[in-house]
Parts: C-alpha cells; sequence; structure tokens
C-alpha cells in the first residue's frame, strides 16, 4: 500500500469508528448524552482545525477558537429570524437587522467570510516562526474577542446572542467530522503535509527554500481556520444561543488540551484525545457538583475542571510531551503491528 | 594524576568512543591525536561531564570521580579549554576573565593572575574593556586560555587550540603550553595538527574511529611509521 | 499642560509596570528558553499570600504585607522552576512553553477550587491612595513610587548584571550554558538566580497592582502576562533593554490611545493596540531590539 492509500484508509476507520457511534448514540441515548455527543462532535472537529497548523508547522497557536467565534457569529447574525434580530439586533449596521438567509447558505457565506479574514491575517502569520508567531496568535485571539464584545451594534456585546436556528442535525455534525478527518489526513500526508512538516523540524534546510515553506503553512493555516468555520457555524446552529466568552481562553484550554493530550502531530491522536478528555471532563463535572459517592457528599469543588485540563498538560509535557500516539496514525500502529508479525513468523 | 578507563559514549545508535582508557600523569604534556571524525572532541566532553558517558569510570588524584558533574569536576582542579574557543562573544574580556575565575574567592589572587595573563597577552590589555565578539580567532584563543586558567587547574585539557589560527599564532600557543608546565599545569592537548604538537608532548594517544589505535612516547609514535601515515597523515622514521 | 503632565505620569507608571513584568519574562527566556506563560499567576500567587497573611496571621498592616507581597513572589518563582521547570529543561521550547501554560490553568483553577471566584480584599496602605500635588496638578503616589521603584530596579538590575559574577554568568548562559558550566559555575545556580530575579521584579509589579486593585482573584494574571508579552515581543523576546523598551512603548500606546480615542470606540482600544503590535511584527519580526534568528540558537 503506498502512503497515500494507507493514510485514507486510516482516516475512514475513523470516520467509521465515529459515525458508528454516532448512529449508537443517535438511536439509544438519551438527549442529554445525545447533546454530549454533538458537542463532543464540535470539539473534535475543532481540535483537527487545531491539529492541522499545529502539528504540521510545529508552532504552537492560540487564535484558531477566534476563527471560531467569527464563523458562529456570522452565522447567528445571518440566520436569525428577523423577527428575534429586531428586537435583540436593534440597531443592527449594514442592514442586516432585516436580513435572513437559510442556515445553509449563512453557513457558506461564514466559511467565505472567515476564509477571507485567514487569509489576510494568515499572510502576516507565516513569516514568523517560534514565540513570535505564537504571540501573534493569541493577539488575534483577543482582538477579535475585544470586537466582539464592544461592536454591540453587531453581536450584542458581552451579552447572550438567542435565537438561531437550532438546525444542526446529528447527521450533518457526523458528516462533517467525517469531512474533517478526511481533509486533515489528506493534507498530512500531502506532498504539501510532507514537505510543512519536513520544513518545520529543520528550519535552517527550510530556510533554504524559503518562500516555499510559507506557502505551505499559509495553507495549513487556511485549512485549519477552514476547519475552525465548520465547527463555529455548527456550534451556532447547534446550540441556538452564543457569547464572546465561547470563543476565548475555556475553549482554547480544552483544545489544546485535547490536542496535546492524544498528540498533537496525529490526526488520531486529535480524536483519541478529543474523546478522553470529554470523558475525563465530563467525570470532572460531575465530581465539581459535590455528588454523593458511595453515600460520601463530596464537597462542590468549583474549578475541578480546568485543574484537570491544566494537569493533563502539566502532566503531558512533563512525562510524554509527544502525546499518548506521537506523530503515530491510526494506520501506522496497524502497520507496525502487521510488520512485526511477520517479523515473527519469518523468524 | 588523571585516569581514564574503559569510556564509551553514544548518540543514540552511533558509537562515538569505544571502551577507551587514557592517563595523564603529573607534570606531562599528553596530546590526543587523531583525523576528523575520530571522537576526540566527544571524549573530551564525555570526560568533563558535558556529555554522558555510556560506561567507564574517571579517577582524578586518586579519587573516583566518575559521578561528579561539571562544574565539580571543575571545582576539584580539571578544566577544558573547548573547540572552536566558545568565549562568552558578548561579554568583554574582563568578564570573561571573571567567569574564568568563578570558582575562586581569593580577590587578591585573581586580580594578581589577571594581570599575569594581561602581561602574557598584551592585546588582551587593550581590549580589556571590549567585547570578545570583536576580538580575532588567534586573540579569542589567547582569551580562552587564560580563562581557563584563571581558576588555576592542575588539568588543563584543551580541544584543538591550533583550529584555524595562523602558523605563527598557534607557535605562539604552543610555545605559551610548554611554559605552562612551568607553572605546576599538567595539560592534554587534542589535535588534528600533530606534527608541531609532537615537538613537545611527553606522550600520545592516537584516536580513529573511536578506538584507540596508539599509546605510548612521541618517540615510539614517530618510530611507527604506519601509524603516522595512515591516522596523522605524516611520514614517520 | 496639566492634563498631559497626568496622562505622562499615568504612561510612565503603566509603562513602568509593563517593564518590569515584561523583564521578567525576558529574563527567564533569555537564560533558559522558556517563555513562561505562568508570570503572571505569580502575581495572583502574591496577591493571595498577601490576603491569607492578612486573613488567616492577622497582619493587617499593610506595611508589613509589603515584603510578604514581595518574597512570596520570588519563593514562588523559585518554587516553581524546582518542582515545575527543572524536568523539562532539556526539552524543545514548545515543551517548555506549553508546560507553564499548563501550570498556569493549575494556579488558577487552584485558587478557584481552594479560595473560590470571588475577589478578597487586600489592605492596602493608605499613603499609596494619596495624591501629591504639583503646581495644579494631582498626581497619585501610587504612580510616582511605582515610576521611581521601576527606575530603581532596572538600574539595579543592571548593577547586577555587569558587576557581580552570578549576574555575568547569568549574561554568558544566555548564549552558551555549557561553557558557563565549564567554569565551574553551577548551572542549576544560574537558573534559579533567573527565577529569582524575574520573581523579584514581578513582586515589585505586584504590590502596585494590588494597590491600584485592592483585591484579589484567580484569573487577575491573566491581563498582566498578556500585556508583558506583548511588551517583550515589540522590544524583541529576549532582550532585557527591549523589555524595558517595549513595556514603556506599550504603555505609553495605551495611554495615548486611550485619550485619543472617542468613547465610542474606546473600549476597541486593545484591539488597536495588538493590530499594531502585529503590523509591527509583520515589518520586524524580531522586534525593535531583537536579532534574526540563528538556525541553531534559540528563536
Amino acid at each position: 500500500m503506498t502512503v497515500r492509500k494507507r493514510a485514507l484508509a486510516g482516516a475512514a476507520v475513523l470516520v467509521l469508528c465515529i459515525v458508528v457511534a454516532g448512529l449508537v448514540v443517535g438511536e439509544f441515548a438519551a438527549p442529554y448524552y445525545q447533546r454530549l455527543f454533538m458537542t463532543f462532535l464540535v470539539n473534535l472537529i475543532a481540535v483537527i482545525g487545531l491539529q492541522v497548523f499545529m502539528g504540521n508547522s510545529d508552532i504552537t497557536y492560540f487564535g484558531h477558537v477566534g476563527f471560531m467565534g467569527i464563523s458562529a457569529y456570522a452565522v447567528a447574525i445571518l440566520a436569525t429570524p428577523v423577527a428575534i434580530k429586531r428586537t435583540a439586533l436593534a440597531n443592527a449596521p449594514f442592514g442586516l437587522g432585516a436580513v435572513e438567509i437559510s442556515p445553509l447558505l449563512a453557513v457558506a457565506v461564514a466559511i467565505a467570510l472567515t476564509l477571507a479574514i485567514a487569509f489576510l491575517v494568515g499572510l502576516m502569520m507565516v513569516r514568523q516562526t517560534g514565540v513570535p508567531a505564537t504571540i501573534a496568535t493569541l493577539a488575534f485571539l483577543v482582538i477579535v474577542h475585544v470586537v466582539l464584545v464592544n461592536w454591540i451594534d453587531l453581536t450584542r456585546g458581552p451579552r447572550a446572542f438567542y435565537g438561531i436556528p437550532v438546525k444542526a442535525t446529528l447527521g450533518w455534525a457526523l458528516a462533517a467530522a467525517g469531512f474533517a478527518i478526511v481533509l486533515a489526513r489528506a493534507f498530512r500526508d500531502s506532498k504539501w503535509g510532507l514537505q510543512l512538516r519536513a520544513s518545520s523540524e529543520d528550519l535552517a534546510a527550510a530556510s533554504a527554500v524559503g518562500v516555499r515553506i510559507r506557502k505551505l503553512r499559509l495553507a495549513a493555516w487556511m485549512l485549519s481556520a477552514f476547519l475552525m468555520a465548520m465547527a463555529g457555524a455548527l456550534f451556532a446552529l447547534f446550540i441556538g444561543t452564543i457569547s464572546p466568552g465561547s470563543f476565548y481562553f475555556d475553549l482554547t484550554f480544552l483544545t489544546l488540551a485535547m490536542l496535546i493530550l492524544g498528540g498533537m502531530h496525529s490526526v488520531t491522536g486529535s480524536v483519541l484525545g478529543c474523546i478522553v478528555v470529554t470523558v475525563g471532563v465530563e467525570l470532572m463535572r460531575y465530581l465539581e457538583s459535590g455528588p454523593v459517592v458511595a453515600s460520601l457528599k463530596l464537597p462542590e469543588m468549583f474549578g475541578l475542571t480546568g485543574f484537570f485540563l491544566g494537569l493533563i498538560i502539566v502532566l503531558s509535557m512533563t512525562f510524554r510531551p509527544s502525546g499518548l500516539l506521537g506523530s503515530d496514525e491510526i494506520d501506522d500502529l496497524w502497520h507496525r503491528r502487521r510488520l512485526r508479525k511477520a517479523g515473527v513468523e519469518a523468524s | 594524576m588523571f585516569k581514564a578507563e574503559n569510556i564509551s559514549v553514544s548518540y543514540g545508535p552511533i558509537r562515538a568512543v569505544r571502551d577507551v582508557s587514557l592517563d595523564v600523569a603529573e607534570g606531562e604534556i599528553v596530546t590526543l591525536l587523531g583525523p576528523n571524525g575520530a571522537g576526540k572532541s566527544s571524549l573530551i566532553s564525555a570526560l568533563i561531564g558535558l556529555v554522558p558517558r555510556a560506561g567507564g569510570r574517571v579517577v582524578f588524584r586518586g579519587e573516583d570521580v566518575s559521578a561528579l558533574p561539571t562544574e565539580s569536576l571543575v571545582r576539584q582542579g580539571i578544566t577544558v579549554t573547548p573547540e572552536g574557543r566558545r568565549v562568552f562573544a558578548d561579554l568583554t574580556v574582563a568578564e570573561n576573565l571573571r567567569l574564568g575565575a568563578a570558582t575562586r574567592a581569593d580577590r587578591d589572587g585573581i586580580a594578581e593572575d589577571t594581570e599575569k595573563f594581561l602581561d602574557m597577552f598584551p592585546i588582551l590589555r587593550e581590549r580589556y574593556h571590549a567585547a570578545a565578539k570583536y576580538m580575532s580567532g588567534g586573540e579569542q584563543q589567547m582569551l580562552a586560555i587564560s580563562r581557563s586558567l584563571m581558576s588555576r587547574p592542575k588539568l588543563l585539557m584543551l580541544d584543538e587550540p591550533s583550529l584555524g589560527l595562523a602558523p605563527r599564532i598557534v607557535d605562539q600557543i604552543f610555545e605559551f603550553l610548554v611554559r605552562l608546565r612551568d607553572w605546576g599545569v599538567t595539560i592534554l592537548v587534542v589535535e588534528q595538527n600533530a606534527g608541531d604538537v609532537l615537538e613537545f608532548a611527553d606522550r600520545a594517544y592516537v584516536l580513529a574511529s573511536g578506538s584507540m589505535q596508539f599509546a605510548g612516547t612521541t618517540e615510539a609514535l614517530r618510530e611507527s611509521g604506519d601509524i603516522m601515515e595512515i591516522y596523522l597523515g605524516l611520514e614517520g622514521h | 499642560m496639566d492634563y498631559l503632565l497626568q496622562q505622562s505620569m499615568n504612561a510612565l507608571s503603566l509603562g513602568g509596570e509593563y517593564a518590569l513584568l515584561a523583564l521578567g519574562l525576558a529574563i527567564v527566556f533569555s537564560v533558559m528558553g522558556l517563555v513562561n506563560f505562568a508570570h503572571g499567576d505569580l502575581i495572583t500567587v502574591g496577591g493571595y499570600a498577601m490576603f491569607l497573611t492578612a486573613a488567616w496571621l492577622g497582619l493587617t498592616n499593610p506595611v508589613m504585607l509589603l515584603p510578604v507581597g514581595v518574597f512570596s513572589v520570588v519563593l514562588f518563582a523559585m518554587f516553581l522552576e524546582r518542582v515545575a521547570f527543572k524536568p523539562v529543561r532539556g526539552a524543545p521550547p514548545t515543551t517548555g512553553m506549553l508546560m507553564a501554560f499548563g501550570i498556569s490553568i493549575l494556579i488558577q483553577n487552584l485558587a478557584l477550587i481552594f479560595v473560590g471566584t470571588r475577589p478578597k480584599a487586600v489592605p492596602t496602605m493608605d499613603f499609596l491612595m494619596t495624591n501629591i500635588t504639583i503646581g495644579s496638578v494631582r498626581i497619585p503616589m501610587v504612580q510616582i513610587l511605582e515610576t521611581a521603584v521601576t527606575a530603581i530596579a532596572i538600574i539595579l538590575l543592571v548593577v547586577f548584571l555587569r558587576r557581580t559574577t552570578i549576574g555575568i554568568a547569568m549574561r554568558a548562559a544566555a548564549r552558551d550554558v555549557a561553557t558557563v558550566r565549564l567554569m565551574g559555575v553551577r548551572a542549576d545556580r544560574v537558573v534559579a538566580a533567573a527565577f529569582a530575579i524575574s520573581g523579584l521584579l514581578a513582586g515589585l509589579a505586584t504590590i502596585f497592582i494590588m494597590a491600584r486593585r485592592g483585591a484579589v482573584d484567580p484569573f487577575m494574571g491573566f491581563t498582566p502576562v498578556l500585556k508583558a508579552f506583548v511588551a517583550a515581543v515589540i522590544g524583541g523576546f529576549g532582550s532585557l533593554p527591549g523589555a524595558v523598551i517595549g513595556g514603556f512603548a506599550l504603555g505609553i500606546a495605551e495611554i495615548m490611545l486611550q485619550v485619543v480615542l472617542p468613547s465610542e470606540i474606546a473600549g476597541f482600544r486593545d484591539a488597536f493596540i495588538f493590530t499594531a503590535v502585529g503590523v509591527l511584527l509583520l515589518v520586524r519580526p524580531q522586534g525593535i531590539l531583537g536579532q534574526r534568528p540563528d538556525f541553531g540558537e534559540k528563536s
């Protein structure tokens, strides 16, 4: 099997797992768990978006959630019924108060808008590496947040933006997640992805190829923004109510922890990390509220979830900085097992 | 005075140094020779603890110092003038020398020694308050050696002091090394430039591809034509 | 004129605060290559130390709390280094940075769990809250002291780095730790000194931040560290003079914008600043005083 085919096979396996899980949840699970699963899928797309840039270019990236926010708000502003906007967004600029388009169209516009902004920001971003690049992404996140919070006429500022039509179904979410996985794998193992990863590991060699690496980084950046935009749109159409706080540091920590735990150089790692952290966070939330366990009343410990996420990052960095899967994808693991078995048989 | 037994150094799967032993007696000048890539620098780095040893023992003045970290070895009296000089480029000559004396507390003694080196190498006095990066290769080498000697070491290991320097400067430096013997400093000098160093060294080791190929007096080395030719590119007797 | 004087004092004292914080970051980065995201949480820890000392030990005299604030930060910084950062010392810069990030989250949430979200009041010296009147201008004592303390701290730092052996060793270690070890100087000591100084600078900033806010809450360290990073990056990340320049530049820019922007868009002040920083980095990625990274060096 060529690497290319193997990559797609690996991606297919992942998608299959997710889809099967989705079908099971859709059929049998209580509404709470269905919603949890939807949140999981949205987070998954976000983590994969993060992985596409961070995993291939080796630049720590904090701004991803900003793109989610832009897309989510774009969808919200465009798709929310005019009736609601009349009161909620009384002074909307550009006559947006009278605009109402179908959710699908809104998503398309949101994604296009996000990509346009990503392109402009990306042109600046890709010229840097290391710390300045990371700070630049951080700055981007803050800028987006500040704009969302202060452009009250457009976004309702810090208050919740409600009334977004809840049109995102499990089916759409599964399709989007599957698409994200395939896209990420395809990029990672494509000529571009390989070149980008190789150059990122050896900057001295890369500098000899200068402009090329910038183009590659920009491609990864745009792809990442695209995935984040999808996640943001999905989020808006699923939750129905958004606020700037949803797209700031809490979500950043969460997705970062998921990626780090799973392994930032691996799409499979992202999926794994997302699963483990989602389960862990649920557990933490349960414990936070001071439940009764084995007839023992546990104290309320608000902040346990955050602590758990911080702990994941710290422990990963101390013991396994490359994450649970390192750079291995699911097909790499399987391939190695095959080789080992063949080795055993041969000897 | 100094004994290294069965030293091995590995960088991952690559064995840079295999099972090498050498010793230096007090007051000697011993040279470690060998072609490029033989593992000489790796050996020195391992002896001083900058690079981990995959096996072997180091004994200094009767004591097993294998477990000591670099800083402690330096405090015990072993110093290395590293390959490529490695002067602190942004710091002045004065600051470089001061760091050399970091292990000492006797201000008068330090001042005395500083004066000694400034006398010996007038260029250092000229550039005393200038940043080291503005000095030529030869000047930096003089600074590096002076800096190493500021801690009054018993054993000084120099890694390729002649590298990249003009022959005239190399002569100057080697002359200085010979004088060090009078100051009570034992010397182990690593060199690729075998011809010159064999003029004043007492004993020689030849390292190639990580293994010791020769150990003995300089006369014996000169007489073994093969070694001279194959590893050192020189003609033997 | 009076207004100008007042705003200048604002800019100087704010710039001084940013400079102190940015310097702390720059020192740790230059000696260890570590991007210490947990730096802002040092302030939080200092604030809580002051609060707890007042609340539990009954030591409410604000003057006594000043050294508590400063020393708790220094000690905590050194503790963090030993416990959290030493294990990842040889690792690539990303690992260290993410580790610091994780630690920051841990500290914030530990505070959340054990003390709670509500801000806790910390007694401040009344003296600091007074105003000095020069002519017809009223300047808060806090600002004068802050500017003065920053200036003194910077001068002392320069003396330390130029005149003491460990200071010189720190400067040397910024480029070549291995050779510093060859001088017999323990690398551990140099790193600990770097963190101690970083903590000292943060501790000084903490005093003034606490004086202004009067209360501590778990997330108060976030904005300062963000601003500190921006300041350090503007000046050239890792460069000490750059950190100072960046800090003052940021402080001046912030005050200027506050003065100039009409009230409707005043809220966007930070967005403007960050965008300007982004453009600056585009034109000059290494900052004002930074050097173009040489591949093989810390970038």
